[in-house]
């Protein structure tokens, strides 16, 4: 079979596994460890729950570097470096320090809107100052549309149910994650459905077999399960185009799709 | 100055929520002067305070403090329009409910 038709699916496979070295080494100059760094919808009751470690806020064990945030802003105050807005959202009240560029006029630009009483979304990074928490905002903006407020209030519910119990059950994720701590029996059944006995059994045993980051190659694989290579490159073709699969060195050598 | 927690609530939790300050949002059925009735999941009896801009139809946001005759006293009004999608808000007050640890103490 030819397989040149996936030249453009190689470039990404190998881009994808030498991607994630290159990220490392980025950062090595400056011997630190990639930031894990996240935006997270939030109540403001969670950010004054939250705890500090390392200056970093930990919301139910996970750290939110960036936050946002949904409130009315219930009083404004100008000062020589930034805005602070006081801002309540029927959780909690907290502080927002907008700073402000030199040219920096209230009622124009995109601070606009941003008046006593208006409700208003909320992006920056959390902070504590003696135990109290505030928020340093690059970005604040009026809300128009006030279902926001529903869907955000909603959204940081769904995120706190996801950091505090796990996936929704029968998502994929959660169905890979079991499959992956369990034995092999078990292994995505879910998701495997509709693929051939054969595709299957060359799903199965990329799965179970010790490899190297490289993955194996078509012909390692119908040797060892004593498969005519035609078959297996028929399996490979189907679990590529079903993103099961990927390609690493070459268009015959493939490893499997891990599901974050 | 600290704000208060303000629960979001509906007409069924006035009872629960009694002598508290908590957070409503109803559709405004009728305007009589110096109170009004929204619905909130149920009729609720609203005394307004001078501020109030009601208008009928529009919905409301409205804080304030439940009192013994379960009806909420008005502090504060926001109008939010006409095009509130009022699933949406019971699916918040259900949630603030089921999962009060993001939402308020107590």
């Amino acid at each position: 079979m030819n397989y040149n038709a996936y030249e453009s699916n190689t470039t990404y496979g190998g881009g994808g596994g030498g991607g994630f070295m290159a990220e490392g080494s980025q950062n090595s100059p400056s011997g630190q460890q990639p930031k894990h760094e996240t935006l997270r919808p939030v109540t403001i009751k969670q950010v004054i729950d939250g705890t500090y470690d390392n200056d970093s806020l930990k919301i139910d064990g996970a750290t939110a570097s960036h936050l946002c945030l949904v409130g009315q802003i219930r009083s404004i105050a100008v000062q020589a470096t930034n805005i602070t807005y006081k801002i309540d959202d029927g959780t909690g009240s907290i502080e927002v320090k907008l700073w402000k560029d030199t040219d920096f006029d209230p009622d124009q630009g995109p601070t606009a809107g941003l008046v006593e009483g208006a409700y208003c979304r909320v992006w920056g990074k959390p902070n504590n100052y003696n135990n109290k928490a505030y928020v340093l905002s690059n970005v604040i903006r009026p809300i128009v549309d006030k279902n926001e407020v529903s869907y955000h209030l909603l959204n940081a519910t769904a995120v706190h149910l996801y950091y505090t119990r796990g996936p929704l059950n029968g998502s994929r994720g959660a169905a890979t994650n079991r499959g992956q701590q369990q034995t092999d029996a078990n292994y995505g059944g879910e998701t495997m459905s509709g693929y051939s006995a054969v595709t299957k059994q060359v799903y199965q045993f990329l799965r179970s077999t010790k490899q190297t980051n490289e993955g194996l190659h078509q012909q390692e694989i119908a040797a060892r399960l004593g498969l005519d290579p035609a078959q297996v490159a028929k399996a490979g073709d189907e679990l590529l185009s079903g993103g099961a699969i990927y390609t690493t060195v070459d268009d015959q050598t493939w490893a499997i799709m891990e599901e974050m | 100055m600290d704000y208060p927690q303000t629960p979001r609530i509906l007409a069924p939790h006035l009872q629960a929520f009694q002598h508290k300050t908590v957070r409503m949002i109803g559709r405004v059925v009728e305007l009589r002067g110096e109170t009004a009735v929204i619905d909130a999941g149920g009729t609720v009896d609203v005394i307004l305070n001078r501020d109030s801009h009601l208008a009928p139809g529009h919905a409301v946001e409205i804080i304030g403090k439940v009192d013994g005759n379960l009806s909420l006293k008005v502090q504060a009004a926001t109008d939010l329009g006409t095009d509130i999608d009022f699933n949406a808000i019971h699916a918040v007050v259900e949630a603030t409910h089921r999962h009060k640890e993001i939402f308020y103490d107590g």
